[in-house]
């Protein structure tokens, strides 16, 4: 599909050194992916029913989660990306050096309260296919890329549009801690509500430039790699610099705007991947590989089974949303502070055949010092993971509120609990290695 | 929306940075020639959801407090306040004020850029109001109400003469958010 007969197709994009492009890589088409497929029921009715029909029990994801809300006006998202779009002004501003653009349009999202901002070069095979998703759809997730290529090909597009600003938010570390939990889920949820909030934002901006400014067209993840927010884990994230794996990839901006595009980075993520599989013994559905890369649509990288890492969720609705395992333990992942700079730098800088020896030895470091499994125990607000599943207590600090009778006794020691446990999984997913 | 630890940061450089940015000026102090353009509008106008039909199993006052403190601060607010309010239209008891930190006076600066503490003050009532509906207990942001004069109520800091707050952590460099109003139980500052 990419292929388009009579138009000259680019050379295939460098990636870094975690992805490669050894294919013809067809066009994704927005409505195979897993949100989609599910809101028709392509899924099944487990799933189905959880992704349409459910309502969260927890009060923060009814207002933060692109789904499970009770009332769609509680949640901001819905509420800004249902907005209309503003018109693109008439007097565009004049841009002599895109250099200097470029260093504004990143200062601009950084005061907006972005973490990451890039710009990639836009290619082709990063487009959506033209398509249109099914009408009424409840999902916040609107792709509307069928609009947006009104006849032209992917080529005329990257052409006509040749720049792609990802920008974007990092979730709370200390409350990531708390994986396959509700404070899990609020920092994931809560900064993906802003980073929409900074996209709309930024986008009207650039629109105010005197410039055009389109959503829902290219891949976030293709984006992301070729313009260095991070290199593709085993676990199918995109690994940064300073963030680790705790980064959303929401939907970039694709524009006209003059800008100078970022190159991919090497955070030695791809030499960490070959060694550590951490993440693929902490996944409780054992959807992270263990064996090597694999070539999917033309492109060579570790590849998820995301129909397993998908089936577990409406199991587990009584106890998280979001199960973010796999970013929690990625030893990547760790509050941005100077040790942590030093460490990626190390390891970025080292000769690459040396980097194996390195690896084993931040692996051991990683191991002895965080666990080879993430159980610590968060609390915040009235939330605690030190409950275990199913249990109620109330162990906030000098309250004195009568909270009823089923009441667990205060929890012991400093052990986070998350549901679903690893033995209580390997029972009904296989390993695929 | 991070960790703020890090590297020792040094304050003029960032200025610096923006005084030779040739567009840092359009983006603070150009008004948006389309209002579509700019997020606010839509997030004051929208509905307000409903109340939630159960109520949440709360814990003390003091406590509700504290944690309705706690979220504001994690959603970015730099300042947030609880008074009484003694008599509101609607019945409530209890005014939440939050404010956010301003590095130019959005009453001044009018482009995208000015408005940005707007932004996110929006950002951080919008969603706790939300999140208190979802207790169950009412709560809307209420733009008519004076946030200057209740966040001095609630302790934040005091009126100069041109009526702004001025407060101990950010001088006059602060945005009172619309205040939000609710029979949510708390207590006062």
């Amino acid at each position: 599909m990419a292929v388009t007969q009579g138009t000259e197709t680019p050379a295939p994009p460098y990636l870094g050194r975690s992805v490669r492009i050894v294919g013809p890589v067809a066009n994704v088409d927005m409505n195979q992916t897993p949100h989609p497929k599910n809101s028709r029921g392509e899924l099944g009715k487990a799933l189905f029913n959880w992704y349409r029909n459910t309502i969260s029990r927890d009060p923060l994801t009814r207002v933060s989660a692109p789904n499970h809300f009770a009332d769609p006006r509680n949640f901001l998202a819905s509420v800004v990306n249902q907005a209309p779009k503003g018109k693109i002004s008439s007097k565009q501003m004049p841009v002599s050096d895109p250099a200097a653009m470029t260093r504004h349009i990143k200062a601009v999202a950084h005061h907006m309260g972005a973490d990451v901002v890039t710009v990639a070069r836009a290619h082709p095979s990063f487009l959506y296919a033209a398509s249109t998703p099914p009408s009424g759809a409840r999902d916040v997730y609107q792709n509307r890329s069928g609009d947006v290529y009104q006849g032209r090909t992917p080529e005329q597009m990257t052409e006509r549009y040749p720049y792609i600003i990802v920008a974007t938010t990092a979730w709370d570390y200390d409350k990531l801690q708390a994986h396959r939990h509700y404070i899990g889920d609020a920092a994931y949820h809560v900064s993906q509500m802003k980073a929409q909030l900074i996209l709309k934002a930024l986008e009207g901006y650039i629109r105010e430039l005197g410039y055009a400014a389109l959503r829902g067209m290219s891949n976030p993840q293709a984006a992301g790699l070729a313009s260095g927010v991070g290199e593709l884990g085993r676990n199918g994230l995109l690994i940064h610099r300073k963030f680790g794996a705790r980064v959303h990839m929401p939907d970039p901006i694709m524009t006209d705007l003059p800008l100078v595009p970022d190159q991919p980075v090497d955070n030695g993520v791809e030499d960490f991947c070959k060694i550590c599989r951490k993440c693929a013994i902490n996944c409780p559905t054992n959807s992270v590989p263990f064996g090597d890369k694999v070539v999917f649509n033309g492109v060579e990288k570790y590849k998820i089974n995301w129909l397993t890492c998908y089936k577990v969720r409406p199991y587990m609705d009584a106890h998280w949303g979001s199960c973010l395992t796999c970013a929690t333990v990625c030893p990547f992942t760790k509050p941005n502070v100077w040790w942590r700079s030093l460490t990626v730098w190390a390891l970025s800088t080292c000769p690459i055949p040396a980097r194996p020896l390195l690896v084993r030895a931040l692996k051991a470091i990683d191991d002895r010092f965080w666990g080879t499994t993430r159980q610590t125990r968060v609390r915040w607000l009235g939330y605690d993971s030190g409950i275990k599943p199913g249990e109620q207590a109330c162990t906030v600090a000098g309250c004195t509120a009568e909270h009823g009778t089923a009441h667990a006794a205060e929890p012991v020691g400093n052990v986070g609990y998350y549901a679903p446990l690893k033995e209580n999984t390997n029972r009904f997913v296989k390993r695929d290695a | 929306m991070t960790l703020r630890s890090g590297w020792l940061k040094l304050p003029w450089r960032q200025e610096g940075r923006r005084n030779r940015d040739p567009y840092w000026d359009f983006f603070i102090n150009t008004p948006p020639a389309d209002r579509a353009n700019s997020v606010f509008d839509v997030i004051r106008m929208a509905p307000e959801g409903n109340v939630f039909p159960t109520r949440a199993d709360l814990h003390s006052p003091e406590v509700t407090a504290r944690h309705v403190k706690e979220m504001a601060h994690y959603l970015g607010a730099d300042l947030v306040g609880i008074t009484e309010l003694d008599h509101d239209d609607a019945g409530h008891p209890f005014a939440i004020v939050c404010a956010v930190r301003a590095d130019v006076d959005p009453r001044e600066a009018a482009g995208i850029g000015g408005q940005v503490p707007v932004q996110n003050g929006l950002f951080v009532t919008f969603v706790l109001s939300a999140w208190i509906r979802e207790l169950g207990y009412r709560a809307s942001m209420a733009p008519t109400l004076d946030g200057a004069r209740l966040a001095v109520i609630a302790k934040l800091g005091t009126l100069d003469r041109a009526g702004r707050l001025v407060t101990r952590e950010l001088g006059t460099r602060v945005h009172v958010a619309d205040v939000i109003r609710t029979d949510l139980p708390l207590t006062a500052a």
